[in-house]
């Protein structure tokens, strides 16, 4: 079993969690205020694209994550004013922004690139790997949290962030309220509204980051459809965790250390048919044990019953 | 007139939709670098512009027609299936090898093939519907999910056991079908087969269902307001057993229709790559779950497709320009719900009642 267990593979796990971590994120707050966000994995997908396409233009990391956050938090805007304003069922205009997102970026990629399947250029410059001076000096904790992209801490720190702001700040209970139930925030003054557009926006920034971190990350390339699901495994961490931040850590954890085993899993044999199905049987035997409670009462007050 | 009334103000919202993705579409083609009209006279001529071209705007609507009527009968009773791409691979996969190993006359294997085509559909997605009722493992997510393991276990299957070992390339695919097995075409070297009077049919048959039948009259109650539905003695999980299997059954025959009309072996990725599944879900929620509705968008998104391979031909702008009027024909198709939705809300606040 040693190949198969030791310190690299605890660091990957942290590399492949940070994605699917970040979007929950984004799904939990959606989540909190009554929105069932499906679109995740276009918003995502839409992230990965748009920080390639800042990357090629400005040749700067930075300045193509900030493209990529105002291009995604458009089109979480539009989902937002779809289900919000207009009141259109969350559900549909979830997968419709998946499909305009899949569409958009092909499109976009043979218009802006004139290639097709994937882009890559190694003239570009990916986000940099960093060692925080005194974690790395640490024997085995150094090995698994050091080497990483930014966003990798980011998006722990994201997390106590908004546990932080949930639980421990006024404004995040009145979040909370206006989600948990509409009606009564209303009567005390909440803009119920508000806080829905507020997460939206704040789902697409994050969504932008996770993207970025797929595009950007590891390897410094995008290929059509390169989220594969992970907004789908994003979504269900964020319902696993109970759309609460310590708990989509922890169900983020688990489907980043299942994918990062699985690719383990091809070194010895295995037919990769199967390892790559590890992380999608992983999720659904999850789910057993979740029950499906929350999003049902979420879905029906945002007006919308998601069956 | 009353009646005509209605159903010209049911045509609104679609018809604002496709002027809305049209007038996008055109963006697309700007920022392209291509001319407007001649885009979409190339794109006309692509899909309409022959008899050969509308032919094949039909064969490539047969496997769309038949998924979004799988996806049409899910959605009308209120679940989503979203695991038509993985009932299909499994549909085209059990046809293909059904087809290759049973013995028997060829219209015999060719009928056999399809029903295990269908129940191969059926039984992947019915395991969800399960999964949903018995464990509250939601629908959505697990159907979502089990395309990639049904899409990989299918790959896996070709790659290793049943891989095509006559043919000089590595391709991952079975062997060939028989001649004998075949659906037959339609027209003398036209790219139609018969498959499309199957899906046809599956149109008809679907809309007496729900618009005659008292079980598609419970379906629709069950889609429209469920909890009226229990209440008023409708059995929840018997019907959403039968539905989702109806569902993935005919996600399933649009697989084995495809292998055994025009593809003649499994291919793996064949299905993906064309994107049928998901176009065909698209179908279905252009028209709210509609079976006509449904199979009238079907062939207009098949147009597209194949008007968008005439516009790659012909001009500089890429095919995907019709994946772009699609999206955002459906995105907007959405509004159309919204504008039942509020209608719902006011009714609901005049009864005073709080649902």
């Amino acid at each position: 079993m040693d190949q198969l267990f030791d310190l690299a593979l605890f660091n990957s796990a942290l590399r492949i969690l940070t994605p699917i971590l970040l979007a929950a994120l984004g799904g939990a707050l959606c989540a909190r205020v009554g929105l069932f966000n499906v679109g995740l994995e276009g918003l995502m997908l839409i992230g990965a694209f748009t920080s390639i396409v800042g990357n090629h233009y400005f040749q700067n990391t930075f300045l193509a994550i900030l493209f990529a956050i105002v291009c995604v938090c458009a089109f979480s805007l539009l989902f937002a004013f779809l289900s919000i304003h207009l009141q259109a069922n969350v559900i549909v205009v979830g997968i419709a922004m998946n499909f305009l997102a899949l569409g958009l970026t092909t499109f976009s990629l043979r218009t802006i690139f004139d290639v097709k399947g994937a882009y890559y250029d190694k003239e570009m410059v990916g986000l940099p790997k960093w060692n925080i001076p005194l974690i790395k000096d640490i024997p085995v904790v150094g090995d698994i949290f050091s080497g990483h992209s930014p966003l990798v801490y980011l998006s722990i720190v994201l997390a106590g962030l908004m546990w932080y702001y949930f639980y421990r700040t006024v404004n995040g209970f009145r979040f909370l309220a206006a989600g948990s139930n509409p009606l009564a925030a209303r009567t005390i003054g909440i803009h119920v509204r508000r806080y829905q557009y507020g997460a939206m926006i704040a789902c697409g920034v994050l969504c932008a980051l996770a993207g970025a971190q797929l595009s950007l990350g590891q390897v410094t390339m995008f290929t059509e459809g390169m989220t594969s699901g992970r907004g789908f495994i994003a979504l269900v961490a964020t319902m696993l965790g109970q759309s609460g931040p310590l708990g989509v850590l922890g169900a983020s954890a688990l489907f980043g250390f299942m994918d990062a085993f699985s690719i383990r899993l091809q070194g010895v044999s295995w037919p990769s048919h199967f390892t790559q199905m590890v992380p999608y049987v992983v999720t659904i035997v999850a789910m057993f044990f979740f029950r499906d409670k929350g999003f049902i009462k979420d879905a029906q007050n945002a007006g919308s019953s998601s069956r | 007139m009353n009646k005509i009334g209605a159903w010209l103000l049911s045509l609104r919202g679609p018809l604002i939709a496709i002027v809305i993705g049209l007038l996008a579409g055109s963006i697309a083609i700007v920022v392209a670098g291509g001319s407007i009209a001649e885009t979409y006279t190339e794109m006309w001529k692509g899909a309409f512009g022959s008899f050969y071209f509308f032919t094949s705007t039909l064969s490539r609507a047969t496997p769309l027609i038949l998924v979004a009527m799988g996806a049409a009968v899910a959605f009308r009773s209120g679940f989503f299936n979203l695991g038509a791409e993985g009932q299909m691979a499994f549909g085209g996969l059990s046809a293909a090898l059904i087809g290759l190993h049973v013995p028997g006359p060829g219209w015999f294997v060719c009928i056999v093939a399809m029903l295990g085509g269908i129940v191969a559909g059926g039984l992947w997605s019915a395991m969800a519907g399960y999964f949903d009722v018995r464990f509250r493992v939601n629908l959505l997510i697990t159907t979502m999910l089990l395309n990639y393991i049904a899409s990989l276990f299918a790959g896996y299957l070709v790659t290793y056991p049943f891989k095509d070992k006559t043919g000089a390339g590595a391709m991952a695919q079975t062997q060939m079908l028989e001649h004998a097995v075949w659906l037959p075409k339609l027209f003398k070297g036209m790219t139609v087969h018969a498959g499309f009077i199957i899906a046809i049919a599956a149109v008809v048959i679907l809309y007496i269902y729900l618009a005659k039948s008292v079980k598609g009259y419970e379906a629709r109650m069950l889609g429209g307001n469920p909890l009226f539905a229990v209440y008023g003695g409708v059995r929840r999980t018997s019907l959403m057993l039968t539905t989702m299997f109806a569902s993935g059954g005919l996600a399933g025959l649009a697989g084995a229709a495809e292998v055994l009309g025009s593809q003649y072996r499994y291919i793996d990725g064949s299905f993906a790559s064309a994107d049928y599944a998901w176009t065909g879900i698209m179908a279905a929620l252009l028209a709210n779950g509609n079976p006509i509705g449904s199979a009238v968008g079907a062939f207009f998104l098949a147009a597209l497709q194949t008007g968008g391979m005439g516009v790659e031909l012909n001009t500089d702008v890429p095919l995907e320009i019709g994946s772009v009027i699609q999206a955002v024909l459906i995105l907007f198709i959405t509004v159309k719900f919204s504008w039942r939705f509020m209608r719902r809300k006011k009714g609901a606040v005049v009864d005073g009642s709080a649902v």
